[in-house]
């Protein structure tokens, strides 16, 4: 095999002194037969005539012998290579038109592939990480839900399915700086990283005495943390930290693609949490924690599933006063990672590929249409000693460098795709894990190769049946447009246009939904809203009238500001993505199972929260200041539950509880005094849930946002907002400010950039298809222009000459449309999780979508019809 | 008046280009002329089909060339049998007879 291999290269090598060696050869033996058939006493002329006519075509000899030395392979295909090259730049205009055609279709297509590898297939950076499963509580009433810090120590105790488990609670701090900072953190469990496979970058990691409550305060920091705070110095280990007026100890730094699903800048171990954490203790309390688990060897997810179901429910029956009905979901670490993008990443990257399939149906137009004028050439090749098999290696090659200067230049133009669609993503999928990685480049390499035999299989089978004798004999012009090649054509026609059709589909589809969304009541008036967060920590903030004084304070000083119209202060803002739920329970209600209570999201508000968010007061009073800790303890109700449990009654007066009825205690009741509108808390898609009001004064919070309505641009006014707390407690920090009007934006952030480039692929397939007809339609007029001609002068009409044509693009765009129309209803149901209030099948937007495809095919018609139109017959004839 | 010359059943020509270089050295016209020759003008061997088993057979190393000079002092080239060949050879041979052996067995008459 070596030796072979090593043979060939040599005659690579010494390829002239070869070839020089052949022709030798050769002659010699014709001059030994020459000489023997002269000796014979024939004249030299018949000699000479039977000599080359033993010999056969003295080139087909020295192919074959060049082939049998092995040579040819390698050195046929170097060749192939300079020729498709010089035949490229030969034709400057059909080379260009298939390179931009080809790179606009392998760089979207690289791009929405580094996506696709980047958020769904791009191995984690963690040990075993297809094992890693998040689990979280489920509860009928809500869905997905923190877990129970208590439920958790359970799970680890008694589940075999895991082999670890690690709890990760979402905490903040206040960081003391100037100005102050709340930085997001969490609490893991001291064996999180290495059941990850990671390893602190500096120091250590924590230890397992750290997962009990009262151990002392400790921290590791965040890597981009620890850049921008401590500017990467190594001296930072066994520093202290000031957070919420305690002293952590910095024991070590976090790995760079230390990921959790939200940013933690700094991680403190469970047991520093649990300390002084109501939730690690009363099984009803759920922070913000999650669970990370791995599976033991040979475990599969529904085994797992399975065994934890059961201790859920076991659990449930245990404690069902906090526990009926709370069910676990797990899901596969990279689920929860690429979060709900991935039907829209999926949607996208089919429909990239669509567009890529139009742009190889187009190029393999164009090689048809290019190669129909070489059919003289090829006879020809094959007639001088080219073996079929060798066209067909040529015509290959030459698609081959074709698409692969494709994707050359794709992959560049993919380079700029990528760092704009990184730009779209949502932050938590840190953009850093887009990039022209070897993934990427090796998809490009693939699609290369795959679009090379798309667009230069037909040419090459073409080439291999020609036939020599009439190859030969035709003129290269008609050589091979015959009929068959036209249909072919028309064929890919239909194809692109029926998969335009389903891009625009899927576009008009994304654009109805995000219409109909924006369109959608959030139940208050975001124009000019804006938010922020405050966080009160530490020992000045351990009572609640320091709380109360600190509100009052912020209120007063905001109002004060000029282009304020209205400050209020409040939990749970719609959009804000805060959550905080309680089970109640009406007076005289009949008590449900305890899973079953109703479950609404509790807001505490100041007064003026009603008007400034600008809710629909729909009965009784908003709060006021004289619902105090004086007064009777007052509530609101949204029109949702007002319905549901006071559907004949009036509900003012009536009174609820948190919580269940006990014996021990006696029930606190809150009378509902007035009923507001629903609103959509968690995005407009999300139907309106229960909510109930309770003022702040009755109820102290220390964590809160004030809501803002400005008289001009909100986003103006943040910087002075944020001055006028630091005018209350400058040492108070401010975060997550941000205008209504954005928040509501960002939550159709996903829906609107599928919308974008769903759009933007669109555009681009429609194009591309109407190119696409345009070059059919345009190359049937001109072959047939002689014919046009002779109709015409003999009298047929322009119109009718007009028709004829038009009739043909019709024929593809209608072809093209219904099977277009017919793809879409099989394929637009796999988006149905993207649309929101639209059907799959909304006949509007089918109708729409193929009405405008076909009047574009139709107008790529027009163009080349008009031309045929101005035909002169003499020119025409006369050109036979 | 000698027989009409056969065409050259599939495969047989490597094994007269290998046992006519068995008796030495040989340029390709010398070889087709040999076998033209020792078969009484039954065989004869195209040209187009000589030389590229000849590169062939060398590719396989089963005979190697040199460039020598012919009788008549042109610059030929040489072909020999290498050891190799020389195996390959006897192992034809022995397929062959053993084809025509059942060939004949075939064609008896009963």
């Amino acid at each position: 095999m070596l030796d072979d291999f090593l043979f060939r290269v040599r005659s690579l090598f010494r390829k002239k002194a070869v070839e020089a060696e052949l022709d030798d050869e050769l002659r010699f033996h014709m001059n030994g037969q020459l000489d023997k058939l002269l000796k014979s006493g024939l004249p030299r002329e018949e000699a000479l005539r039977r000599v080359r006519r033993e010999f056969g075509v003295l080139d087909h000899v020295k192919e074959e012998c060049r082939e049998a030395r092995g040579v040819s392979i390698v050195e046929a295909g170097w060749q192939d290579i300079r020729y498709a090259l010089r035949w490229l730049r030969k034709a400057p205009a059909f080379t260009a038109v298939a390179l931009i055609t080809l790179t606009l279709g392998i760089a979207t297509t690289a791009t929405m592939f580094s996506v696709v590898y980047g958020v769904l297939l791009r191995p984690l950076p963690y040990r075993n990480a297809s094992r890693l499963i998040v689990l979280n509580e489920t509860t009928p009433k809500v869905g997905l839900v923190s877990v129970n810090y208590l439920n958790y120590l359970d799970w680890r105790a008694q589940s075999r399915a895991f082999s670890q488990m690690a709890a990760v609670c979402g905490v903040s701090f206040t960081l003391a700086a100037d100005p102050p900072e709340n930085v997001g953190g969490a609490a893991v469990s001291s064996n999180l990283l290495s059941m990850m496979g990671l390893q602190p970058l500096l120091g250590r990691d924590f230890e397992a005495s750290e997962d009990q409550a009262g151990a002392a305060p400790v921290a590791l920091l965040n890597y981009q943390f620890w850049q921008s705070h401590f500017g990467g110095q190594q001296s930072v280990v066994g520093r202290s930290l000031a957070l919420d007026d305690r002293n952590f100890t910095i024991v070590g730094v976090l790995p760079p693609d230390f990921r959790l699903i939200d940013r933690a800048d700094i991680v403190e171990p469970i047991g520093t949490w649990a300390t002084n954490e109501p939730g690690a203790k009363y099984r009803g309390q759920r922070g913000d924690t999650i669970v990370i688990a791995s599976m033991a060897q040979g475990v599969a997810l529904p085994q797992a599933r399975a065994e934890m179901e059961g201790i859920a429910a076991r659990l449930a029956k245990a404690y069902p006063d906090t526990n009926d009905r709370f069910g676990v979901a797990l899901r596969p670490i990279r689920d929860v990672l690429s979060g709900d993008l991935r039907p829209a990443i999926l949607a996208l990257f089919a429909a990239v590929v669509f567009v890529l399939l139009i742009a190889c149906t187009n190029v393999a137009n164009l090689f048809l249409l290019r190669c129909a004028g070489r059919g003289r050439e090829v006879a020809l090749r094959i007639a001088v000693g080219a073996g079929r098999g060798r066209m067909i290696r040529q015509f290959l090659t030459e698609s081959l460098v074709l698409a692969a200067f494709g994707g050359l230049l794709g992959s560049a133009c993919a380079f700029w795709g990528i760092r704009g669609v990184a730009r779209l993503l949502p932050h938590t999928l840190a953009g850093e894990t887009l990039a022209l990685n070897g993934a990427v480049l090796l998809f490009v390499a693939v699609v290369v190769v795959i679009c090379a035999l798309l667009f230069g299989l037909a040419p090459s089978l073409r080439a291999a049946r020609a036939d020599v004798q009439s190859g030969l004999r035709e003129s290269g012009r008609n050589a091979s447009g015959g009929l068959g090649q036209g249909r072919l054509r028309e064929t890919l026609a239909v194809a692109e246009i029926s998969l335009a059709l389903i891009l625009l589909i899927g576009a008009g589809l994304m654009i109805k939904s995000l219409s109909r969304l924006l369109s959608v009541d959030p139940g208050f008036r975001p124009e000019r809203l804006v938010t922020m967060k405050m966080s009160l920590q530490g020992a000045k903030y351990a009572t609640g009238p320091a709380i109360l004084h600190f509100w009052d304070g912020v209120l007063d000083a905001v109002r004060a500001l000029p282009g304020v119209k209205a400050a209020a202060l409040g939990t749970v803002v719609p959009f804000a993505s805060d959550h905080s739920r309680a089970d109640i329970t009406l007076e005289n209600m009949e008590l449900p199972v305890p899973g079953a209570f109703p479950h609404p999201d509790v807001h505490f508000v100041s007064p003026a929260y009603v008007s400034t968010l600008g809710l629909r007061l729909e009965r009784g009073r908003a709060f006021t200041d004289a619902d105090n800790s004086d007064a009777p303890r007052a509530a609101m109700i949204n029109a949702m539950l007002a319905q549901r449990f006071f559907a004949v009654e009036d509900p003012i007066g009536k009174r609820f509880m948190f919580g269940h009825p006990s014996q021990e205690r006696p029930p606190r009741w809150l009378t509902i005094v007035g009923v507001v509108g629903d609103t959509r808390l968690y995005g407009l898609a999300d139907p309106a849930r229960l909510e109930v009001y309770v003022p702040f004064r009755q109820s102290v919070r220390d964590e809160m946002s004030l809501i803002v309505r400005s008289e001009r641009d909100p986003n103006a006014l943040i910087s002075s907002l944020r001055a006028a707390v630091a005018s209350v407690d400058k040492q108070q920090p401010v975060f997550d400010a941000a205008s209504m009007e954005e928040l509501i934006s960002r939550s159709v952030e996903t829906r609107r950039t599928t919308l974008i480039l769903l759009g933007l692929f669109g555009a681009l397939a429609l194009a591309l298809a109407a190119v696409g007809v345009y070059g059919v339609i345009s190359y049937s007029v001109a072959q047939r222009s002689h014919e046009i001609g002779i109709r015409i002068a003999l009298g047929a009409q322009r119109g009718g000459v007009l028709s004829m044509i038009l009739g043909r693009g019709a024929r593809i765009a209608g072809a093209g449309a219904l099977i277009g129309v017919a793809a879409s209803l099989g394929l637009t149901r796999f988006m149905a999780s993207l649309l929101f209030s639209v059907g799959a099948d909304d006949p509007f937007i089918f109708a729409a979508a193929a009405a405008l495809m076909a009047l574009v095919a139709m107008l790529a018609c027009y163009i080349p019809a008009l031309r045929a139109l101005r035909v002169d017959p003499i020119v025409a004839l006369r050109h036979e | 008046m000698p027989d009409q010359p056969l065409d050259l059943p599939q495969g047989t020509l490597d094994l007269l280009i290998l046992r006519t270089l068995s008796f030495g050295p040989q340029h390709g016209w010398g070889i087709s002329e040999r076998v033209q020759q020792v078969s009484s003008d039954v065989l004869r061997i195209q040209q187009g089909s000589l030389y590229p088993a000849l590169h062939r057979l060398e590719r396989k190393a089963w005979i190697k060339a040199r460039w020598g000079t012919s009788e008549n002092n042109r610059r030929a080239k040489y072909y020999e049998l290498t050891k190799k060949g020389r195996r390959q050879l006897e192992v034809e041979q022995d397929a062959w007879k053993r084809l025509t052996a059942a060939v004949a067995q075939v064609l008896e008459p009963i």
